[in-house]
């Protein structure tokens, strides 16, 4: 067997609340394979988005040891952290998260930009098209719909071919068509560019979509589930 | 519902919002705060002198009243009068002249001295200072068979003199008895070009000086009896002695020149005040803006409960009207009790007596400007803010509409806004300038606002060629994309550095017009108070020096033109500046060689008929004088009668000699008066003409022209900084609205950063965006504000100053430049929050 691509070894995150330090992860090791697809799931505030944010090096671990590909996300400077970020993983959010003075295609083309792509725009463009928003290139994040919104941002993250997406409940914002189509295409694009993607859902049909499930409960991994 | 209940409703909901407390709206309040505090400090700077010169204004004239002639003393019908009307009356002289030491090795150092001959009365009111601290009588009496006189530090320096050590005056030496160090009707002097000196008038007998010709005043300082009618005085003196020049002055406005120079220049630094409240005010209405765009969803909540577009506007506005008051108060505590405080360093500073307090006047003044200004920029988004509807809530807030506010909003904003106006030009008395300044500002406003949207314009369109310069094409879309703070940053930060600018420009061009310009074409002396019988040894000694390339003399007498065809000459030629005071008049038999004729006719050399004058001839257009006209000209106090029978040129833009009127010889020749000549000299020979020409004549003064325009130039420095004082309060002001858009655009940028930190971008390259953005934007506003500076400039320099304009580049790259750094400056002090944050942070809490 590989090396997992993605692996947490007593992950931990406490964080500073009104009332004191909060525990939000309380160690969680998990090993996720390359090509896989992880789902995760559990009650709101059990802490998947955090999870989520561990595996991206958005969020600093208190404790704990992160690896994704090989390298410990842990030991990495934020700078580090970024430019791991932009060769290999791409993030989709619930609220999306576009930058709102550009337009969908600029939005699209900046992590190819940083990447150094001299065709960034170029490569951009097909992506929108391939998310069916060709026509939709100059308008800015205020002019679209949430399930466009979505689309550009979905773009954006598969642009430079992550080895990894994160997506953190990426439908929870839609209406049930709008989130049907976006989910097709996440699969779409993990099928066509073989990465592998952790995703964050509610929906129970979704997760029946992933090959692996693991339940969260108050920061800490569901054992029961996990073995199953 | 009714406007009252309407009311109620809204103060409470208004006073709920505002319990939040006050974090929004520090800029707002700072904004407010200075602009009023400038304008509150320098009227109360201003009244503060007023009411100093009023208080002291008999010691400040050296009398209850003072009568005065030009060129000659008092006759015995004027002397006789003034006994008989006044308790005591003093006699003085004031006249320009010459202080000289000889050194052992046979060289003599000269001074220019404006002298005062003094009788034994004088100061009837006040007190000489003198260092060592003893009596006038003492020091002026201070050697036994030598006159004393005392003389300002500056001149003692200048001589290298201390007490004891003589100096001559003309011909005759006198001792220095004591330093002069205060003068209590020093103020009443005007314009002196030397360091004074007083002297008893008796001891100048034998001196040469104040021979008759000389070109003195005389001054009699009168004290009145308790409860005199000062204006039946006043009335009774200038009708019995009406043609014959004497001027009237009294203790009610003992320095005029100086409280009108005081009123001026209070003026307009209070205009200049009003444009940094103008900037304030894009301030305010950009942390206005700020906030009801925060509260967008709070409105149309309100809105979906039921509440009318009144109590929404009415809230708000109850709200911001809190706020403004706080900060007008603010403003009024600061300028009011500032200068208070500082009033014994502030009085050193001032050449005249100040009286300081709180003056209510002042600062209703100041917070009217305040008021008005504060309703003027934050109606317009309030206006704005009763537009929103419910439905917003369910749409992105960044879609709803650019609407202008309701036509009754704008009309209302249209009367405050000429209320604001009216109000300046009331307080300040000068419609021109007042007009100009609102004109210039409006149109600074509209340039400014103009320039900021085709920044914009030109940042989206500059983002494509930008493509693949990752941190240049974000900072290009966000100047370029929704959201931008162009606008607010170009209006504050362009109006600051316009203002500036100009001042910059308007100073520059002063100063260079007259440091640079004229020492070319101006003579190297004038040379006054020549005698007839010197004149021929003192042509003879300019015009055959090599070095002297031009000589102009003509005979100078004084006059005032009293009646024109009869009839007082005010009424005929209204307030024009040739008829306020004495001019100089001249006679010549031929036509003078630089003399051009533009109408009627020269009369001859030989000419000796009924007096004929030759007349300025753009001063007798814009006089209405014709050809054929009677003029009558009080000359030492005798009245001329002649006819008008031609006009000239006469240029006094080359400080060469200008006179008004000139007339025939056989009118004048009579009276005494003596001789004024230009010398154009080479620089080296200059000195030694100096040194004959005081040898051989030691009563005429001689005054070097270079010396003279340093005066002028170091007074024109003093207004000049005044104004700069007055400048950089704007500038602060501008520099706390930058803060504020800085400020309000932190969240966006913290936001922006945690999304391409996600994306992948370092903070290296998310830094250089920034300092990119900030640097565009305010270059943008520097290039804008050099360009509206430089047309208001050219403005004043053209229609009011009526000189020429050149731009100074050095000044101009400065404000460009300072623009730059201003804004990089406020944009880093903001960049590390979004630097240091941890995309987690802020995504997380947007989820
Ligand atoms: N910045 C924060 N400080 C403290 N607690 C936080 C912060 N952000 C989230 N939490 C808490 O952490 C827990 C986990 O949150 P999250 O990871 O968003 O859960 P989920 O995505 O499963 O709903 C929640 O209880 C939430 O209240
Ligand atoms: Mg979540």
């Amino acid at each position: 067997m590989t090396d997992p691509i993605l692996s947490l070894n007593d992950a931990r995150l406490t964080l500073d609340g009104n009332a004191g330090p909060v525990d939000i992860l309380r160690g969680i090791t998990l090993d996720v394979e390359k090509g896989e697809t992880l789902g995760l799931i559990g009650p709101s505030g059990s802490g998947k988005s955090s999870l989520l944010m561990l595996m991206g090096g958005l969020e600093r671990a208190t404790g704990g040891q992160i690896t994704a590909l090989g390298h410990d996300l842990t030991a990495m400077s934020e700078d580090a952290l970024a430019r791991f970020r932009r060769d290999h993983m791409g993030v989709v959010f619930q609220s999306f998260h576009l930058i709102p003075t550009m337009t969908a295609l600029e939005n699209v083309a900046t992590p190819l930009e940083l990447a150094g792509k001299p065709d960034a725009f170029e490569r951009a463009a097909e992506e929108l098209a391939a998310v069916g928003l060709a026509g939709r290139a100059d308008h800015y994040p205020a002019q679209m719909s949430g399930g466009e919104q979505q689309r550009v941002a979905l773009a954006r993250a598969s642009a430079p071919r992550p080895d990894i997406l994160l997506a953190d409940e990426p439908t929870g914002n839609l209406d049930g068509p709008n989130g049907q189509a976006i989910m097709d295409m996440l699969f779409g694009l993990r099928d066509r560019h073989g990465a592998t993607l952790v995703l964050v859902t509610h929906a129970p049909d979704l997760a029946q979509r992933c090959d692996r499930v693991i339940r969260l409960r108050d920061g800490a991994l569901d054992r029961a589930e996990a073995a199953a | 519902m009714s406007l009252a209940a309407d009311a109620r409703l809204a103060l409470k909901f208004a006073s709920r919002e505002l319990r939040g407390g006050l974090s929004g709206f520090r800029i707002l309040l700072a904004c407010l705060a200075i602009g009023v505090a400038a304008i509150a400090g320098v009227g109360s700077i201003r009244a503060a002198i007023e009411a100093g010169l009023e208080a002291e204004g008999a010691a400040l004239l050296g009398g209850d009243a003072e009568v005065s002639f030009t060129y000659r003393f008092a006759n015995e019908e004027e002397r006789a009068w003034m006994t008989e009307t006044a308790l005591s009356v003093s006699e003085i002289a004031d006249f320009r002249s010459m202080a000289t030491v000889p050194r052992e090795d046979g060289s003599t150092d000269r001074a220019l001295t404006q002298i005062k001959a003094v009788d034994t009365t004088y100061p009837l009111i006040g007190t000489v200072g003198l260092s060592p601290d003893i009596p006038l009588p003492e020091a002026l009496s201070c050697a036994a068979d030598t006159p004393c006189i005392v003389a300002e530090q500056l001149l003692t320096d200048r001589l290298g003199l201390t007490p004891g050590d003589t100096l001559r005056l003309g011909s005759k030496t006198f001792v220095l008895g004591a330093i002069l160090t205060n003068e209590p009707d020093s103020a009443t002097g005007g314009f002196g070009f030397g360091p004074r000196i007083i002297v008893r008038r008796a001891d100048l007998e034998g001196s040469g000086l104040l021979q008759p010709g000389t070109l003195f005043d005389s001054h009699y300082r009168m004290t009145l009896p308790e409860g005199a009618d000062i204006d039946a005085i006043k009335a009774e003196a200038e009708g019995r002695f009406e043609s014959s020049g004497l001027r009237w002055r009294d203790a009610r406005n003992g320095a005029p020149g100086v409280a009108r120079f005081v009123d001026r220049l209070g003026a307009f630094l209070i205009l200049v005040g009003l444009s940094g409240l103008a900037v304030g005010g894009v301030g305010v209405s950009a942390a206005v803006r700020a906030y009801l765009a925060r509260k967008t969803s709070v409105i149309a909540t309100l809105r979906t409960l039921g509440a009318t577009r009144q109590v929404i506007f009415l809230t708000y506005f109850l709200q911001i009207g809190a706020l403004a008051l706080l900060g007008i108060v603010a403003g009024l505590l600061l300028g009011g009790f500032v200068p208070l405080a500082l009033a014994p360093i502030i009085a050193d500073q001032l050449p005249v007596p100040a009286r300081f307090g709180l003056f209510p006047g002042t600062l209703a003044e100041a917070a009217i400007y305040g008021a008005l200004t504060a309703l003027v920029f934050t109606l317009w988004p309030l206006a704005r803010a009763e537009e929103v509807r419910a439905a917003t809530l369910f749409r992105d807030a960044l879609s709803a509409g650019r609407a202008l506010p309701r036509p009754t909003y704008l009309v209302v904003i249209a009367v405050f806004l000429a209320v604001l106006v009216g109000t300046a030009a009331l307080f300040s008395g000068t419609w021109e300038l007042t007009l100009w300044t609102a004109g210039g500002i409006a149109f600074a406003l509209v340039l400014l606002r103009l320039a900021g949207l085709l920044l914009r314009a030109a940042a989206r369109r500059a983002q494509s060629a930008a493509r693949g310069r990752a941190p240049l094409r974000w900072a290009l879309a966000s100047i370029g994309g929704p959201r931008s703070e162009a606008l607010p940053v170009v209006l504050s930060l362009g109006l600051g550095l316009s203002v500036l600018a100009a001042v910059g420009q308007i100073d520059g061009n002063l100063r260079g017009a007259i440091t640079r310009e004229l020492p070319d074409r101006a003579p190297s002396f004038f040379f006054v108070d020549i005698q007839k019988d010197q004149m021929p040894a003192f042509l003879d000694r300019v015009e055959t020096d090599p070095a002297v390339s031009r000589v102009d003399s003509a005979p100078m007498l004084r006059g005032i033109i009293t009646r024109i065809n009869g009839r007082p000459a005010a009424e005929v030629a209204g307030d024009h500046w040739v008829l306020r005071g004495d001019r100089g008049v001249t006679y010549s038999g031929p036509l003078p060689d630089t003399t051009r004729i533009t109408a009627g006719e020269w009369w001859g050399p030989d000419y000796d008929g009924p007096p004929q004058i030759s007349f300025a001839a753009e001063e007798a257009a814009e006089m209405g004088l014709n050809l054929g006209d009677e003029m009558t000209i009080n000359i030492l106090g005798r009245d001329i009668t002649g006819t008008v029978t031609s006009f000239r040129e006469v240029d006094f833009s080359t400080a060469g000699m200008g006179f008004i009127t000139a007339m025939n010889p056989s009118a004048l020749e009579g009276a005494p008066h003596s001789f004024i000549a230009t010398v154009y000299a080479d620089a080296q020979a200059e000195a030694a003409i100096l040194r004959d020409i005081g040898n051989e004549a030691p009563n005429v003064t001689a005054i070097r022209v270079r010396d003279a325009i340093d005066r002028v130039a170091v007074l024109l420095q003093g207004i000049a900084s005044a104004t700069s004082w007055g400048a950089a309060a704007t500038l602060l002001t501008g520099f706390l609205v930058l803060i504020g858009a800085a400020l309000s655009g932190e969240r966006d940028r913290v936001y922006e950063a945690a999304v391409l930190k996600t994306l992948g971008a370092s903070r290296r390259r998310i830094l250089g965006s920034l300092a990119l953005r900030s640097a565009l934007l305010g270059a943008g506003a520097g290039l804008v504000a050099l360009a509206a500076g430089i047309a208001g400039a050219w403005a004043v320099s053209y229609f009011v100053l009526e000189t020429d304009f050149a731009v100074i580049w050095a000044n101009a790259l400065a404000i460009v430049l300072g623009g730059l750094l201003a804004n990089l400056l406020a944009g880093l002090a903001f960049a590390w929050r979004p630097l240091s944050v941890r995309p987690a942070q802020v995504l997380r809490a947007q989820d």
